[in-house]
């Protein structure tokens, strides 16, 4: 499958409409567990894991657009995201690697210094 | 020299100065130049003082400065007499105060650093520099105890007030005046405070200096007035303009009623600030307890030349005074009514200080009614005559208080006079008590008939009968200062010491600290104990000052004889604006009695006992003199064996509650008290508790109610990232799910 | 509210092209309003594309799934992830598992069973990819522990690079797996092992750290995140009746081997694979101009280059050229397609990309780095250790 596809040229022909909506559905689907996952996990990194989950979904409909539209735009927009996530990463897991140092533990519920 | 250097240095400057003052009108001419030293050289002397207690100097070179820049502008106020007495000059040193709101007349605000010179400036300006220079002397031995900052401080504030009694004086407009008479507010408050640890020296400084604001206000509106009515405030234009020139003339042909109301105002508003500085009656209180500042600051200040201000506003303003109805009768009655109450107050004190300070009071009620009665000449007599005697009474008050370690009971002194090293002490007091009670020959003889005569002379609203309560008042007066002398000075010896320690300088204690400080800790003396404690006798400069002050007061009496008419007192009042004799001349001192227009010169010109009264008058007050005295004679000295009791003791009981009345001053005090202070102490408790309960709630309540709004939102802050997150969330499903609906 | 169709309001835009044939939907064409007589609610509805259609009195949500199929789909999955989430006491995870699938099918079903109708149904992977991106994303945010979480996201990440390379995004499926599992998850899986406890007791060994076990209030967050869920999910289906249909996108797209025109050298290369130019001959070039490669003719001018002139610019002037036509299998490629895109067009871009990773690289530096702190004994030990290592 994967041979064929490789073979075959750029954008053979237009996507219909209705297709799209099915890949907008799984990014809509994934995007949501992101949200949910971060709002439910306690664990710091799995949190970010979860902003990693969103931006994958952000990521599927780009590609997706781009397909539609016969436009390379969306890909660079994803090279794009892909850079903000590594970016984000690197200063999340910083800051992670700092907390725990700081109180031995990934729990987000124990950094509560901003209740009103 | 100092001239010569001055001459030198200034008098370019002051030449391009003078040249470009405005050109002066009302037929004043331009001073010259070293009228201006006389204010600067205190000024000149409060700097060397300052420059001393930066240095930390600890020796009597403070005393020496002021001694000698006194001195200078003594001697300048005698070179100022000589010159320029008889006319009207004056001297700019700067255009002080210049604004302009319109063209029109009216519109534009002058007023000049500068100087007016008359008989009145030079009268004035020779004893206050005068007295100011001897008593600085005096000072320099009474003041000995305190050496070091105290003692910078004291000449700094000394000098000050010379500086602002010059400007007072010499002022060329009345906002001058109002400069120099808030600057010896100000010093009195200063050196009143001078023992600034001691409590009641405290409250005596701002009692002064309330009192005298209260004054100061009517003054200040006074001088207001006079801008907007005449347009101007400087003398020279004021006594020339075309207004009181009118008023004048209006009141020469007997048509006051001419006169508008607000002109008749001025007077009374200026003549409030009088009665302020000059402790008279509503708001004389401050000045006896103004005798907890040193007795050399009583002496200059309190009894001979600040509170002579009043008196000189009033002369300086007299053609003023002269168009209202109102104010000079009113200062009249004041003035007898002050007289009167504080002769009798007198009368029942224990402390001398004390004795004296009322009877300045008493003495300045004399001034004003004499003032009041056409007599500006006999005010301004009494005045200076007043000033010398009343200084060397101060001053011996101060060299007892000074030698006996703050004793000023005369229930605790008695025979000073024949210690040995007081003769001096005593013989002056001798004579100032004669000048007090107006004894015959005596200076203040002179002076108080001048004034006793003026009231039968002249017609006023019931001016017979203040004659008469002031002959009496004259009579209380010699009654209570032969009382002081007779207690005092002779009699059998004895003293307790006071509770000042600095007597004891001379048995080598460390006295370096401060005067409250050296009171506090003084320990207790056995009465007439000498092995601890020996009365040490005035030193030389003491005895030279009070000898000087005592032969001048003497001398002051010649004064009297010198021309004719009143003497030469009189001559320089009469060229200067306090000039009454055209006044005498027409009917229309009637008109100042409000009797009409028809009073004829006989109804115009009183008789006392069928007599004229200039003449009579001599001998009645001089009986009048001679019975206070005997009867201080009687009570005071005739079998007295101890110090504290008398034959007057035997008499109080006859007199029932009025001598505890005006021992304890009448509770004049305690009314003040209780009609001010108590109803504001009662209105301030009520404000505080609106601005507690209804300005504070109001407050608080608009507090209350985003405190209340928060306590409910603050809930939300968790801290927590989870709670963020999840209002994030449903905040955008929120709109999600809004943009759904409304798109149906 | 909103007028009927056909009513007087005069409508421009799309409509009135021609219709071309084979035109899948044209009844959901919506018209722009004239924007001077919009309300504001109109307003909002035609600029965020959500309410074009909506103004026909059609649902369009009906044109690509059954309404009622979709919100039961989202409330059997909304209620199944509720269910999947891990707690404390009872956790029925695999009830929760099966009943979110079978909510992803329903909804998947009712997208299919319109999409077949006019013959959009995806390619086959899709859904096999799409089950295990979103399976796998269910268990991320479902496992306990975080070093499975981080390697059922490498699942999502390669489930992710498949729908890519089926939506001939090549490149960028292999750019994910490199970058996303490769690097990143990486990262994550080191700190993840730098950053947990030792475990103090035994039985919690398997168990994982306690505020992993049970998820934090998973109600409300599964309530607003399948609310989220409906409403993107209903504004999409809203919107993609409005969208272009393919026919209009091949009209107005570029052509994908259009590319070639700036790319002599490769056209070169497969010329003379084909046999179709001689081993000197190459494609000509006008004077500092492009080469000359006409692709809407698809021919190329090829000469051979003046051996004399040395020059890029010059060595065609003189040379005799002839025309050759291009090779059926000559076609763009993707990479080719994004690469242009990418270094073309956003320049200024890759530049703010690159800033973004130095500053996140020296922040996570100085974020990290640990302030070591010795007492004196501490040194005193160091310093002994040091010196028998000299000695030795």
């Amino acid at each position: 499958m994967i041979a064929t596809i490789l073979g075959q040229t750029a954008f053979p022909e237009a996507m219909g409409s209705l297709t799209l909506g099915h890949y907008l559905f799984v990014s809509g689907v994934m995007f949501a567990l992101g949200v949910i996952g971060f709002l439910t996990r306690r664990n710091l990194i799995i949190m970010f894991l979860c902003t990693e989950m969103m931006f994958q979904a952000a990521g599927i409909a780009l590609i997706a657009f781009s397909r539609f539209y016969l436009h390379h735009t969306g890909q660079s927009f994803v090279i794009f995201v892909l850079t903000v996530a590594a970016a984000e990463a690197a200063m999340a897991l910083a800051l992670v690697v700092l907390l725990f140092r700081r109180r031995e533990n990934l729990n987000a519920e124990e950094w509560a210094e901003l209740s009103g | 020299m100092l001239e010569t250097v001055g001459q030198g240095v200034l008098g370019g400057f002051t030449g391009l100065l003078a040249s470009l003052a405005s050109p002066q009108n009302g037929g004043a001419t331009v001073g010259p130049w070293w009228v201006i030293l006389i204010p600067l050289l205190p000024i000149v002397a409060v700097l060397m003082c300052t420059v001393c207690a930066i240095a930390r100097v600890r020796s009597k070179l403070p005393a020496f400065l002021t001694v000698v820049c006194l001195g200078a502008a003594f001697g300048l106020s005698l070179l100022m007499y000589l010159q320029l007495s008889g006319g009207e000059h004056v001297t700019v040193a700067y255009r002080w105060i210049d604004f302009a709101w319109g063209e029109g007349p009216g519109q534009r605000f002058t007023a000049d650093f500068g100087f007016y010179v008359d008989s009145l400036t030079c009268l004035w300006m020779l004893f206050v520099t005068g007295l100011a220079t001897l008593i600085a002397l005096y000072a320099s031995e009474y003041m000995s105890h305190d050496l070091g900052l105290g003692y910078c401080r004291f000449f700094a504030a000394f000098n000050l007030f010379v500086f602002s009694m010059a400007c007072l004086v010499m002022g060329s407009n009345l906002i001058m005046l109002y400069l120099g008479w808030e600057g010896v507010g100000l010093c009195s408050y200063l050196l009143i405070g001078y023992f600034y640890k001691k409590p009641s020296a405290v409250a005596a400084a701002k009692k002064a200096f309330i009192m005298n604001r209260i004054g100061d206000l009517g003054l200040a509106l006074g001088v207001m007035l006079t801008f907007v009515h005449f347009g101007t405030v400087d003398y020279a234009e004021l006594f020339a303009s075309e207004k009181l020139q009118g008023y004048t003339a209006a009141l020469k042909a007997g048509h006051i009623d001419q006169i508008p109301l607000v002109a008749q105002l001025i007077p009374v508003l200026l003549m409030i600030g009088a009665f302020g500085k000059s402790a008279q009656l509503p708001l004389y209180v401050w000045l006896p307890d103004a005798m907890e500042g040193p007795t050399p600051v009583s002496a200059l200040i309190h009894a001979a030349t600040m509170v002579t201000a009043g008196v000189y506003l009033i002369a300086r303003t007299y053609p003023l005074f002269l168009c209202s109805q109102y104010a000079l009768p009113i200062v009249a009655w004041v003035g007898v009514g002050t007289a009167l109450l504080s002769a009798t107050i007198a009368m029942a004190q224990f402390d001398i200080k004390r004795i004296m300070a009322y009877s300045t009071v008493s003495q300045l009620g004399f001034m004003f009614a004499g003032l009041a009665f056409l007599s500006s000449a006999g005010a301004a007599f009494h005045v200076f005559t007043h000033a010398f005697f009343k200084a060397t009474l101060f001053l011996c008050c101060g060299a007892v208080m000074h030698g006996f370690a703050g004793q000023l009971d005369l229930r605790k002194l008695s025979g000073v006079a024949y210690m040995k090293g007081w003769g001096i002490v005593g013989i002056a007091m001798l004579i100032g008590c004669l000048n007090l009670a107006g004894f015959p020959f005596s200076a203040g003889f002179f002076s108080k008939d001048m004034i006793l005569a003026e009231a039968f002379v002249t017609p006023g609203p019931g001016y017979t009968f203040l004659g008469w309560v002031l002959l009496l008042t004259a009579g209380l007066t010699a009654y209570y200062t032969f009382r002081v002398f007779f207690r005092v000075f002779i009699g059998p010896k004895y003293y307790e010491p006071g509770d000042e320690l600095h007597a004891h300088d001379d048995h080598g204690h460390d006295h370096a600290g401060d005067h409250a400080h050296s009171r506090t800790s003084h320990d207790t003396h056995e009465p007439g104990s000498g092995h601890e404690f020996h009365p040490h006798p005035p030193g030389i400069a003491i005895n030279l000052v009070l000898a000087i002050l005592a032969g001048l007061s003497v001398v002051a009496a010649g004064a009297y004889f010198i021309g004719d008419h009143g003497g030469w007192v009189a001559r320089l009042v009469h060229e200067s604006s306090a000039d009454t004799v055209h006044v005498h001349d027409a009917n229309t001192a009637a008109f100042l009695a409000g009797r009409g227009g028809h009073a004829s010169e006989h109804a115009a010109h009183g008789t006392f006992l069928g007599q004229d009264p200039h003449k009579i008058m001599y001998y009645v007050s001089a009986a009048i003199g001679f019975v206070g005295i005997a009867v201080a004679f009687v009570l005071h000295y005739l079998g007295r064996t101890t110090a504290a009791t008398s034959r007057a003791d035997k008499l109080l009981p006859t007199l029932g509650p009025i001598a505890t009345l005006a021992q304890r001053k009448w509770l004049v005090d305690e009314f003040y008290d209780f009609l001010i202070r108590k109803p504001l102490w009662v209105l301030s408790h009520i404000f505080h508790l609106i601005d507690r309960l209804l300005v504070d709630g109001l407050v608080n309540a608009l507090g209350f109610l985003p405190r209340m709004c928060g306590q409910s939102v603050r809930r939300t802050q968790s801290g927590v990232l989870h709670d963020y997150a999840v209002w994030m969330a449903g905040g955008v499903a929120a709109i999600a799910v809004f943009i759904w609906i409304i798109t149906l | 509210m909103l007028p009927a169709p056909g009513s007087a309001r005069p409508t421009v835009g799309r409509v009135a092209q021609p219709v071309p044939p084979g035109r899948r939907v044209p009844e959901l064409k919506a018209g722009t309003p004239c924007p001077t007589l919009m309300t504001p609610l109109e307003l909002v509805c035609t600029y965020s594309g959500v309410g074009v259609a909506s103004r026909h009195g059609v649902l369009p949500l009906a044109h690509v799934i059954d309404p009622f199929i979709l919100y039961l789909g989202v409330v059997l999955g909304g209620f199944g992830v509720l269910l999947a989430l891990p707690r404390r006491k009872v956790s029925p995870q695999l009830i929760g598992a099966l009943l979110a699938a079978a909510g992803l099918g329903v909804v998947l079903v009712g997208l299919g069973l319109k999409a077949a109708k006019s013959g959009q149904l995806p390619n086959l992977y899709f859904y096999v990819f799409a089950a295990i991106a979103l399976g796998a994303s269910l268990r991320v945010i479902t496992h306990p522990r975080p070093v499975y979480a981080a390697l059922y996201f490498i699942l999502t990440i390669l489930a992710s690079a498949g729908m890519y390379l089926i939506l001939s995004a090549e490149f960028m499926a292999f750019a994910l797996i490199i970058i996303y599992a490769g690097a990143i998850l990486i990262t994550y899986l080191f700190v993840i092992m730098l950053a947990t406890q030792a475990p103090t007791e035994a039985e919690e060994e398997d168990k994982g750290a306690p505020y992993d076990l049970a998820s934090r209030e998973p109600g409300i967050a599964a309530v607003a995140g399948f609310v989220l869920l409906a409403a993107l999910t209903t504004m999409f289906a809203r919107g993609i009746p409005s969208l272009p249909t393919g026919e209009e996108i091949a009209l107005k797209s570029r052509d994908p081997d259009a590319i070639l025109a700036q790319l002599p050298r490769r056209v070169e290369r497969a010329l003379r694979r084909e046999g179709l130019i001689t081993d000197r001959e190459r494609i000509a070039r006008t004077f500092s101009g492009p080469p000359e490669i006409d692709m809407k003719r698809r021919i190329a001018v090829v000469a051979e280059p003046n051996p004399v002139r040395q020059s890029d610019f010059d060595e065609f002037i003189d040379a005799t050229r002839r025309e050759v036509p291009l090779p059926e299998g000559l076609r763009g490629r993707n990479v080719e397609n994004l690469a242009f895109d990418f270094l073309n067009r956003h320049p200024g871009s890759i530049e703010i990309a690159g800033v973004v990773l130095l500053m996140a690289m020296l922040g996570a530096v100085v974020l990290s780095r640990r302030q070591v702190e010795l007492d004196e004994e501490a040194k005193a030990q160091q310093s002994r250790l040091l010196s028998t290592e000299e000695q030795s």
